[in-house]
């Protein structure tokens, strides 16, 4: 097994070689992040299996093509993206969500209590009803509305980073979120303190 | 704190969102026998083509070359394709005429049956025949 210092590079490098055990090690490096992106775009664990699985085998068959303009990690992500907006545009998603389907522990996730807890204890009485609410907001927004959010407010990352995956200007990106806010302003207002 | 800041913090929870304990270890084993599985599956010509190319970078050419080759071999097997097949009628399938042939069993006899050029005038066609002794290549002067 590989050390986690390997760069990426290196692993790119050595697949494309045709050491399949170095490829292993960039999926178990990016699985758990591209996971995140993709059951936030889905808001569905089945699908995200499904969709995680097909972007890697997509980006093993197509490693030779990736020449390093980008980072891996810019590369995966946009694999990803593009896969899921397709992905969701080829299937009309259904908008009723048991909360099985979102999310099987994290009502009694220490974290997520700790983290939910300086909201109204009205509202922590029912995490689960949150939970439920933010996807179905989430699943309003467009697709592409969807992934700036997905990317920005729940994994963190830059604008900038954000406009290389999409292939967008920065201040498209900066747009999108504004836009999309504004629309989970209006779907969460019972949530939101003052 | 603003409704945008508000709406980021509510964002920021679905970051505990995570798939049950020990989904990622079975991922990559799942990753890797549907890898497997596709590999079993693919058709001859892609294993041969993939080997061509774990093999050509070896070899030094552009990648143009490549393509080059690939178009050439292309057009050929077209054109032997698309060449047209011995023909049993008109012009030039005249059966009257005997077929010059290294298989034939008569002897082809040149000045009977060979066509020759005619002059301009329609005169009869004019016959060259053969002398039946050879030409001598010695000189006939003598000194």
């Amino acid at each position: 097994m590989e050390t986690p210092e390997t760069p990426d590079d290196e692993l790119v490098a050595r697949t494309k070689a045709g050491e399949a055990r170095a490829f292993d090690e960039l999926v178990v490096r990016y699985s758990p992040r591209l996971y995140g992106l993709l059951y936030n775009m889905t808001s569905n664990h089945e699908d995200t299996n499904d969709l995680l699985q097909e972007v890697f085998a997509k980006a093993y068959r197509s490693i030779k093509g990736f020449q390093g303009k980008s980072s891996f990690y810019t590369w995966m992500h946009s694999i990803s993206v593009n896969m899921a907006i397709n992905f969701l545009k080829k299937r009309n998603r259904r908008m009723t969500m048991s909360l099985d389907d979102v999310d099987n522990g994290i009502i009694n996730d220490p974290d997520f209590i700790e983290a939910t807890s300086d909201h109204d204890p009205r509202h922590q009485a029912n995490l689960g009803e949150l939970q439920k609410k933010l996807n179905e907001a989430m699943m309003k927004l467009s697709h592409e509305h969807r992934a700036v959010v997905t990317m920005f407010d729940i994994q963190g990352m830059p604008h900038a980073e954000i406009a290389k995956i999409l292939k967008i200007s920065e201040g498209t990106v900066r747009s999108r979120l504004f836009y999309a806010h504004r629309q989970l302003q209006n779907y969460l207002q019972e949530f939101i303190t003052n | 704190m603003t409704p945008e800041e508000n709406i980021s913090k509510l964002l920021r929870l679905k970051r505990y969102e995570q798939p049950p304990p020990g989904y990622f270890d079975d991922f990559l084993r799942e990753f890797q026998s549907r890898q497997r599985a596709e590999l079993i599956r693919r058709p001859l010509w892609e294993l041969v083509w993939d080997r061509i190319s774990m093999v050509a970078p070896a070899f030094q050419v552009p990648r143009l070359a490549y393509a080059s080759i690939a178009a050439l071999a292309l057009a050929a097997s077209a054109l032997i394709i698309a060449r047209p097949g011995p023909q049993t009628s008109g012009n030039l399938a005249d059966n009257s005429r005997p077929m010059l042939s290294l298989t034939s069993p008569n002897p082809v006899t040149i000045g009977e049956s060979l066509p020759v050029a005619t002059t301009s005038t329609g005169s009869p066609s004019v016959h060259y025949v053969l002398p039946t002794r050879p030409v001598s290549y010695v000189s006939s002067r003598s000194f």
